[in-house]
């Protein structure tokens, strides 16, 4: 018999074909355990290649397993090409934890591009992003860091890490906008502040330069602040924003509104879940309900509206 | 701050916890990849162990990546106990592919008994290369290949349920040309099984995943209907032949020879059959 016919050939996707490289714990709810099941409850085929398997995540007391290296990470995608197997529409990445990984996913962005040159590469948070030497020194010594950032096609950092990018405190929303057009600047056409602390106000902003050399188009959505801390959150959410962005191109607020109102539903649902347990919300992080909350994933219900700046 | 809340311990599950000891490849949907999504589907919180990470199953021309060995897969056990992460009420494996992960295999079932004696196994023992069968406790679900009469399968299911599973389901049996599912579930030791047969249509196709997808699904609906193995059999096989049927279609609409290859299955795309499935297979009990 023949072989397997590609897929990607065979079927063209309404939806899309994405490549995460991520993390995966057995158990909880982090990397690409948070991010592959909500991109697949919005159609996508999701390919993911487990950076790490571990037992959980590195926030409980131990956690015991195995990490691949940038080799490794190349044996799969040859193992992928020798079958015509590397056409995807998106790139997903999260945390990358060192230089030699790093490296092998800079060729693994240009090998995909060289075959669908129309790639989107999300870029999420969750750690470092990498930043060239000019815009980044840490206690005065420059860091030997690659640069990641214009590679990008979207990038959903959280304030710390837009603060480290473009290397100044946000303590406004002018500082959250201008931010937003540093980053543009290098590379990136979508922009999206996932949550900024400004005066006890949580905000998302975000920012779509639609043509090079034009100003953005820029949007806020208000989110309120819940008193527990989550795992997992940030790589849900940049998994949403690539799933509803793709669905809405030209319109990246209601991709936002989307994925906002689907995380707000998830985690009012977990706190919920633990305080009628009995838990004690703020004395630990939780697991977020990602199972149990899949309805509003696949079909939320928009209770976060963004304004859009002038 | 403290640890984070054992979640199987702080958030009782009305479905279950499963863990999932199968192999995982980075495109197609086989193992991990053909039975975690409908699970989560189903409502349950899943816990895969990747026995294998590649870059497609073996039936294509080539394929690269890594394999877990006993010792590893006990690391990440010792993880999760380290943690008391290792309640689960349900362990589901399917091909295993060496003896010392099979021993490691058997280890992990007894930690998980000694921590849920209700623990549920479910088990696809598809052979693997030093050929050992083995049959566990709880479930089997077999796929036979050669031709037998039905009184053949009740009989075989006879002798599964004396070596321990309570549950069979022998997934596909071909007969004279026709293809059955005989599910058997004897309720208690000693009296005969309640036993069923669901009679299925043949698809001009050969696919890859649909054994894993068959024994997840039916892990799925017969946790949910304890006590009716038939018709968490008649919603399995509901849904499987749904998505088959998708699958067959969508390949056709594009083109493709279907009977020139296996076919990948269009599991995403069929999440809805999977999720709330019409049954249109119904089961025929035997007296």
């Amino acid at each position: 018999m023949a072989p397997p016919p590609v897929l990607a050939l065979a079927l063209p996707s309404e939806t899309g074909r994405v490549l995460s490289i991520q993390s995966h714990t057995v158990q909880g709810y982090v990397g690409n355990k948070s991010a592959v099941f909500p991109l697949q409850l919005l159609g996508y085929d999701v390919d993911p290649i487990n950076s790490v398997q571990f037992s959980n995540h590195t926030g409980y007391p131990t956690f015991k397993g195995q990490v691949l290296n940038g080799d490794q990470l190349w044996d799969l995608i040859e193992g992928l090409e020798a079958n015509s197997l590397l056409y995807y529409t998106h790139l997903l990445t999260g945390y990358i934890g060192s230089v030699s990984f790093l490296n092998t996913v800079l060729k693994v962005v240009d090998k995909l591009r060289s075959i669908n040159p129309g790639l989107t590469y999300v870029l999420g948070d969750e750690g470092k992003l990498y930043v060239p030497r000019k815009w980044y020194r840490i206690s005065g010594e420059e860091t030997d860091l690659v640069v990641v950032v214009p590679v990008a096609s979207m990038l959903t950092p959280n304030q710390f890490e837009a603060e480290k990018l473009t290397g100044f405190r946000i303590v406004s929303e002018q500082d959250g906008r201008e931010a937003c057009n540093i980053l543009h600047a290098a590379g990136p056409s979508k922009v999206v502040i996932t949550s900024i602390n400004i005066d006890g106000n949580l905000l998302l902003i975000g920012s779509h330069q639609k043509e090079k050399g034009q100003p953005p188009a820029q949007f806020r959505i208000s989110i309120p602040k819940i008193p527990a801390y989550f795992t997992g959150t940030g790589d849900l959410m940049t998994a949403l924003l690539l799933g509803w962005s793709n669905k809405y191109p030209d319109n990246l607020d209601k991709a936002a509104e989307l994925s906002v109102s689907s995380l707000q539903a998830l985690l009012v649902r977990t706190v919920n879940d633990y305080t009628r347990a009995g838990h004690d919300c703020q004395s630990s992080s939780l697991e977020i309900r990602l199972i149990q909350s899949q309805d509003d994933i696949r079909n939320p219900e928009i209770t976060y509206k963004a304004e859009i700046y002038n």
